[in-house]
């Protein structure tokens, strides 16, 4: 059957079975695990605001994370979304400067630097984004995030991960969801974008 | 947004997804892939950060050599050596040309009477057990990130290991 192939092949699935083979004592795994997944990680995190050098800590804080706590997750499956929520909880918490959640820095008494990070102002490095780039600037912030994110994923996956990113039902997956929509009908009335 | 109203009403949001949405977010992908890219070295450097964390390991120092013999040493063409620190164990390694793209290295541990020794990149692992003395000796070394991994003798795992930063060979 061709929807259970493709969804043998999500982003989400494939991270689940090298977690999985992780769990088992293959501690080649994780290495593969970190290199599946850290674009996705990576644009989840850059989309919450931060700069780039916190973003490298959010993300190895979150790793690190997993390691610590990868026999307390119920479903191995679920790997994806786990580190989903856990780098934006930590991507939140940086920015607002608040302490880390790895327990070295306890006590520590740098609580950050308590301002707001300055935002990466992102600039279009090639000409054939332009015209994209101009409409997904102008989508609210919530669906820049939510599409960010699901641009690195794979079909099967968007309700769940929409989800992860504390989105409501029906955001996307598997109907187009209001984002999207908001997205193709602005580009269908660019007569510079072509499909 | 009103002025887009009839447009939305052409691309509704409550229809399954098709392939000109797959069209558009593969597009996306590859924008922000342009405009604001995963660092080169991230990978790598979430890769080794990990094997840290479970090791456990105590790290140690480089140390930075006087400016004085590193000139003397860029004279001698090719030959470098390196020695780091940590409360346990002082190594010391001497990287050499070994053919046109791999390296030699001499290395001693001290004390290191035969303790193992690994060389990590990422794509390489080696290993080796020094000699009665802490000598060791690793050939046809690929260029790249590298760490060392020292550990005691006899498989005493009471003692934890002793990991080097990262150097370039």
């Amino acid at each position: 059957m061709i929807n259970a192939e493709a969804e043998e092949r999500t982003l989400a699935f494939r991270a689940g079975a090298a977690f999985e083979r992780y769990r088992e004592g293959e501690s080649d795994a994780m290495g593969e695990l970190v290199a599946l997944l850290t674009p996705i990680l990576w644009h989840t995190v850059r989309a919450q605001r931060l700069d780039i050098a916190s973003a490298e800590d959010v993300l190895q804080t979150s790793w690190m994370a997993l390691v610590k706590h990868a026999n307390a997750i119920a479903d191995p499956r679920s790997v994806l979304q786990w580190l989903i929520v856990t780098s934006r909880r930590e991507a939140w918490r940086v920015s607002r400067g608040e302490q880390r959640m790895m327990p070295q820095d306890l006590g520590d008494e740098d609580l950050g630097s308590g301002g707001q990070p300055a935002l990466e102002e992102l600039v279009v490095r090639d000409a054939t984004d332009e015209v994209l780039w101009r409409h997904v600037a102008e989508l609210p912030e919530r669906c820049r995030q939510l599409l960010r994110v699901i641009a690195f994923a794979d079909r099967p996956d968007y309700a769940e991960l929409a989800r992860s990113l504390g989105m409501p039902m029906g955001s996307i997956g598997p109907t187009r969801g209001r984002c999207l929509a908001k997205l193709r009908s602005a580009l269908a009335t660019d007569s510079q974008w072509e499909m | 947004m009103s002025q887009h109203a009839a447009n939305e009403q052409d691309v509704p949001a409550d229809q399954p997804l098709d392939a000109k949405d797959g069209h558009v977010l593969a597009r996306m992908a590859l924008m922000y892939d342009r405009m604001d890219p995963v660092p080169s070295d991230l990978v790598e450097r979430l890769q080794f950060a990990l094997t840290l964390d479970a090791l456990k390991a105590e790290l140690a120092e480089l140390q930075l050599m006087p400016a004085e013999a590193m000139a003397r040493s860029a004279g001698t063409d090719a030959v470098k050596t390196l020695t780091f620190t940590s409360d346990t164990i002082t190594t010391m390694i001497t990287i050499a040309a070994d053919g046109p793209d791999r390296v030699r290295i001499d290395g001693w541990a001290a004390p290191g009477g035969g303790v193992t020794v690994e060389l990590r990149q990422v794509a390489t692992k080696m290993h080796t057990q020094a000699d009665a003395d802490g000598r060791f000796v690793f050939d046809d070394v690929p260029h790249g990130m590298t760490r060392f991994v020292v550990r005691a003798a006899g498989g005493d795992d009471l003692r934890q290991p002793v990991i080097t930063p990262a150097v370039e060979l």
